[in-house]
């Protein structure tokens, strides 16, 4: 299609990138700070954002490591970043017509921002939509460098009245139900929380697997009733 | 904790979320995912997030650790989640919430 040399960035991608950077800004800053807090080595926390790469999971791995066993702390932030088999699986068809190094460079970027924008491009050329991918994913992995080192910087200045090392689980809440937008969903987030609280209290944070088991178990029976043909009673619990 | 031990969790959930990532787009090339896997995997972020939401509010101890303050300020923050979908204003009010309730007692 493209005549000529085409330009290396995609201006319309940073145009769309920047919104949905902006509201990550303060989560940066949360994960900065929390990483001054938190009992890791923080140049270790700060690791983090070059090597995870996964807000949600960042938070979760850098507020629970000294307070639970190691592989305690892997397997909450394995569980959090399941979902990105799904997006991966999403992306598929788009990245089998990208060359061999893409497959494998290209997916280290498939962040939450970057999915919701390539999957709107994936019928645009290979070479266009490579542009586009590339351009958004680096644009998120640099700022997001700044963002965290910037809330280390500015964190140990916050005095503590400010009560910031409760703004993780607020954190969370808010992507759970800004993330939930289908009836199984609420019900696992329901469960997952309902159950969460109730075993709280077990040794090695165990109680976030528990209550995830219980959300997504619960979330699935909901899947299956609401696939049913419906009755009186599935039609008032999806109502 | 000491840094290897910090460390081994950093490269290990960086490792995994790597292959969560690369492997149905390396691997699976264009088959799709089965459906059941996929709805299953759709509930999975909600309910874990949910979970980790309130074990970290409660802290060690579980549901006892919890005080009034802060079980005000996550129920805020969640309505302000449903009602604006936005991160910043999802912080901000169960923030406010919190230094407004901590301050009157």
């Amino acid at each position: 299609m493209s005549a000529g040399p085409v330009p290396r960035i995609d201006r319309r991608a940073i145009a769309d990138a920047i919104p949905l950077f902006l509201p990550a800004i303060p989560f940066g800053f949360v994960l900065g700070l929390a990483v001054t807090e938190g009992e890791m080595p923080v140049a270790i926390g700060w690791a983090t954002s070059p090597l995870i790469f996964a807000g949600a999971a960042q938070l979760a791995v850098i507020t629970l490591a000294g307070t639970a066993s190691i592989w305690a702390v892997v397997m909450a932030g394995f569980v959090i970043n399941t979902r990105h088999v799904m997006y991966s699986a999403a992306l598929a068809p788009a990245f089998q017509r990208q060359p061999r190094w893409m497959r494998w460079f290209g997916s280290f970027f498939l962040i939450d921002q970057v999915f919701a924008l390539a999957v709107l491009q994936s019928d645009r050329p290979p070479d266009q939509f490579r542009r586009y991918y590339l351009t958004c994913g680096l644009f998120f992995y640099f700022n997001w460098q700044w963002a965290t080192a910037l809330g280390m910087l500015v964190g140990p200045t916050v005095p503590d009245s400010w009560q910031l090392g409760y703004a993780p689980p607020i954190m969370f809440v808010g992507l759970v139900l800004i993330g939930v937008n289908r009836v199984p969903q609420a019900i696992a987030a329901f469960v997952g929380g309902v159950v969460g609280l109730a075993a709280a209290g077990l040794q090695d944070r165990l109680g976030i697997l528990v209550g995830a088991v219980a959300g997504v178990t619960a979330g699935a029976l909901a899947e299956v009733l609401s696939a049913r043909p419906r009755t009186d009673a599935t039609a008032e619990a999806t109502s | 904790m000491n840094a290897w031990s910090a460390l081994a969790i950093v490269v290990m959930v960086g490792a995994m979320t790597y292959v969560m990532r690369a492997g149905v787009i390396v691997a699976l090339a264009g088959r799709p995912i089965p459906e059941p896997v996929e709805r299953v995997l759709r509930n999975v972020g909600p309910a874990v997030l949910a979970a980790l939401a309130i074990n970290l509010a409660a802290g060690g101890d579980g549901g006892p650790g919890l005080e009034f303050a802060e079980v005000a300020a996550l129920v805020v923050a969640g309505g302000v989640a449903l009602w604006r979908r936005n991160l910043i204003w999802t912080l901000l009010a169960g923030m406010a919430t919190l230094w407004l309730l901590s301050s009157l007692t």
